[in-house]
C-alpha cells in the first residue's frame, strides 16, 4: 500500500439513544450525537475543517438527498462535507473516510457522523429493503431481507454442522451485555429457550435472531497527530482501514464464508502490523445484525478458523467463558446490534465509539477485563458483498 | 413541439415496477413547537443564545454557531417578499387553470423564513421586496400544518 502521510487520532465519542421511534428527527439526533463528541474532544464546531456523513438508503428516513437535509444537524454547514454509503457497512466507513481526509494531510480536525432515522418508513423499514434488489430478476419474486439472511445462515450451519442452539448463544450473550449499554434498545436476560421459542420468521430465522430496526445517530472525532497531543493525554490512534466489495449478485458465489470481509481485514491488519490477529487484537465488534453474523464475521476478521467460531461451545458459561468481558477473547462487549439496536449506519459508528471507550478505559461496566490495546471494529452491508474494518490502538 | 425524441415504454422489453414507501415523518422538537403554534395563528422561531439569531422555522441548534437554541420566540407573521415565481405548469407537467405565484418570505425579525404562496395578487403585479402578511386558515380548519397558512397577501 501507498505510504499514508499522517497518524490519525479518535479523541472524542458521542451517540443518542437508539430506540425504535425517537421523538427527533434525524437532524435533531444527528446533534446531539456531534455535539457531545464535541464535547469529549474538548471542541466546538469552530475547530472542525470538514465532516463525513453517513447514513444508509434515503428510502429509510424518506428524504431523497437524505446527506444534504442532515448537513445542518451534523455541523456541516458552510464546511467541506460529504456523504459516504456502502449500506450496512457505512457506519465503520464513514470513519475511514475522515481518517482519509486527515491521513492525506487535507485537514487536522474531522467530524464523523453517522444517522439512521429508520421509523420514518413506515409500517415497517422492511418495506424500503424489498427495493434494494435487482428489479428484473429478484424483485418480481417479493424477497424481503430476511430471506437472504435466512439462506446465508442455513448454508453456514449446513457447511460447518454448527447448531442453532449455539447461534442463540451469541443473541443471548449481547443482549446481556447490552444490560449495561445506557443507549441500549433491547438489553435483556434471555436463554436460548426464548430464542428458540421466538416467532419464525424466515427458517432459520427467528425473532430473536434478530436486531431491531431503531433511530439513533453516532459520532467521532479525528484529528492528525500533532493536534491529538495537544488536545487529550489519551488518543486512540486509527492504526488500519479496510474495506472490499464482491459481486452484488450473490447467487454466484458461495454464502458460507465472507471472503470480501477477510479482504478488508487483511488490509488493515497489513496496515496495523497485526500479523496473528486473535492474539494481537484484545477486543472486537464484529457486526451483529443477525446473531449468526457475529460468528460469520469474526471469522472473516480471521478471529477464529472457518466454522470454528462456536466449536465446542455448548451453554452461557462456555460463550461468556470465550467471548464474554472477562472471557478470553471480548467480543461485542457494547451489547452489539443484537442488544443496543441497529439504526444502520449509527449502529456501525456505535461500535466504533465502543472500541474507543474500551480503549481508553471509560466503557464503565462494559469495561473488558483484559486491559486492552488494540481493538477492532466491522460493519458489512450492502446485498451481502461489503466489508469494512477499522483498527485502533490505545 | 417536442425536441426531445421520446422512446415508448412498450418499443422496448420492459417489467413494470415500483418504489413505493410510505411515510410517518416525524415533527422533531423544532418542528413540534412551530406546528402548534401554527394552530394557534403563530409562527414561532428559535433564538441562538450565541449570535442572537432567531430562526425561522425554528431549529434545536443554530446552524451557524452549533449551539443548542436555548428559547423559542414568535416572530410577526409579516415579512418581505426575497425572490419570487410564477408556475404556469403542476408538478406533474400539466397546464394550471391559474398561473400561481410562490415566494421565498423572509419574516420581520427572522433569519430565514418560509416558501409560501402569494395569494390576492396577479402575477404581474408581484415583485421582490414586497411587503406581505400571512393569510391565516380559519381557527377551526387549522390543523397543525403548513397550510394552516392559506398564502400570504401583500400590505400596503
Amino acid at each position: 500500500m501507498a505510504s499514508v502521510k499522517r497518524r490519525v487520532a479518535v479523541i472524542g465519542a458521542g451517540i443518542t439513544l437508539f430506540r425504535r421511534r425517537m421523538r427527533e428527527t434525524g437532524r435533531e439526533l444527528s446533534f446531539y450525537a456531534a455535539k457531545m463528541a464535541l464535547e469529549t474532544a474538548g471542541i466546538t464546531i469552530r475547530d472542525v475543517d470538514a465532516v463525513v456523513c453517513g447514513s444508509a438508503p434515503d428510502a429509510f428516513d424518506g428524504v431523497h438527498m437524505k446527506g444534504e437535509y442532515l448537513l445542518d444537524g451534523m455541523g456541516g454547514h458552510n464546511k467541506p462535507y460529504v456523504r459516504v454509503y456502502v449500506g450496512g457497512g457505512t457506519g465503520v466507513f464513514t470513519p475511514i473516510a475522515a481518517w482519509w481526509h486527515v491521513a492525506s494531510g487535507h485537514f487536522d480536525i474531522v467530524l464523523a457522523i453517522a444517522e439512521e432515522k429508520m421509523s420514518s418508513c413506515h409500517p415497517h423499514p422492511q418495506k424500503a429493503f424489498t427495493t434494494i434488489f435487482d428489479p428484473i430478476y429478484t424483485r418480481p419474486l417479493g424477497p424481503n431481507l430476511v430471506w437472504i439472511f435466512a439462506l446465508e445462515m442455513q448454508r453456514y450451519m449446513s457447511v460447518h454442522g454448527v447448531k442453532k442452539e449455539q447461534i442463540a448463544l451469541i443473541s443471548v450473550k449481547n443482549k446481556r451485555n447490552a444490560l449495561d449499554h445506557p443507549c441500549a434498545q433491547l438489553p435483556a436476560k434471555i436463554t436460548v429457550q426464548d430464542v428458540l421459542n421466538s416467532e419464525v420468521m424466515v427458517w432459520p430465522v427467528q425473532k430473536l435472531d434478530i436486531s431491531p430496526p431503531s433511530d439513533g445517530a453516532a459520532a467521532v472525532v479525528l484529528a492528525a497527530e500533532h493536534v491529538a497531543k495537544r488536545l487529550t493525554d489519551d488518543p486512540v490512534w486509527i492504526e488500519g482501514v479496510g474495506w472490499c466489495l464482491d459481486s452484488t449478485y450473490w447467487t454466484n458465489r458461495d454464502l458460507y464464508y465472507p471472503k470480501y470481509v477477510e479482504y478488508a481485514a487483511r488490509m488493515a491488519y497489513k496496515m496495523a502490523g497485526i500479523k496473528n490477529p486473535p492474539k494481537e487484537i484484545d477486543v472486537a465488534e464484529p457486526y451483529d445484525p443477525f446473531d449468526y453474523k457475529e460468528a460469520h464475521h469474526a471469522e472473516g476478521l480471521m478471529l477464529a478458523r472457518k466454522g470454528e467460531y462456536l466449536k465446542g461451545i455448548k451453554d452461557e458459561d462456555d460463550i461468556f467463558a470465550r467471548y464474554g468481558r472477562d472471557g478470553d477473547l471480548p467480543i461485542c462487549p457494547s451489547g452489539g446490534l443484537l442488544g443496543v439496536g441497529n439504526p444502520i449506519a449509527a449502529a456501525g459508528l456505535m461500535k466504533v465509539c465502543e472500541i474507543f471507550w474500551q480503549l481508553r478505559g471509560e466503557a464503565g461496566k462494559r469495561q473488558v477485563k483484559n486491559d486492552p490495546r488494540t481493538g477492532v471494529a466491522q460493519a458489512w452491508g450492502d446485498l451481502m458483498q461489503v466489508g469494512t474494518v477499522i483498527v485502533m490502538r490505545a | 413541439m417536442s425536441l426531445e425524441r421520446p422512446r415508448l415504454p412498450h418499443e422496448i422489453r420492459h417489467w413494470f415496477g415500483d418504489m413505493e414507501c410510505d411515510y410517518v415523518y416525524t415533527l422533531g422538537i423544532a418542528g413540534e413547537k412551530f406546528y402548534a403554534g401554527l394552530k394557534e395563528g403563530r409562527i414561532i422561531g428559535s433564538k441562538c443564545p450565541s449570535c442572537g439569531a432567531i430562526w425561522v422555522p425554528p431549529s434545536l441548534y443554530c446552524p451557524e454557531c452549533f449551539e443548542e437554541t436555548s428559547e423559542w420566540v414568535e416572530v410577526p407573521d409579516e415579512g418581505t417578499v426575497y425572490t419570487f415565481t410564477v408556475a404556469y405548469v403542476g408538478p406533474d407537467g400539466e397546464p394550471l387553470e391559474e398561473p400561481e405565484v410562490y415566494a421565498l418570505i423572509v419574516l420581520d425579525g427572522a433569519n430565514g423564513g418560509l416558501l409560501h404562496k402569494l395569494g390576492e395578487v396577479r402575477p404581474e403585479e408581484a415583485y421582490i421586496g414586497m411587503r406581505v402578511k400571512a393569510v391565516w386558515a380559519p381557527e377551526g380548519e387549522r390543523k397543525g400544518a403548513i397550510t394552516d397558512i392559506k398564502y400570504f397577501r401583500p400590505v400596503e
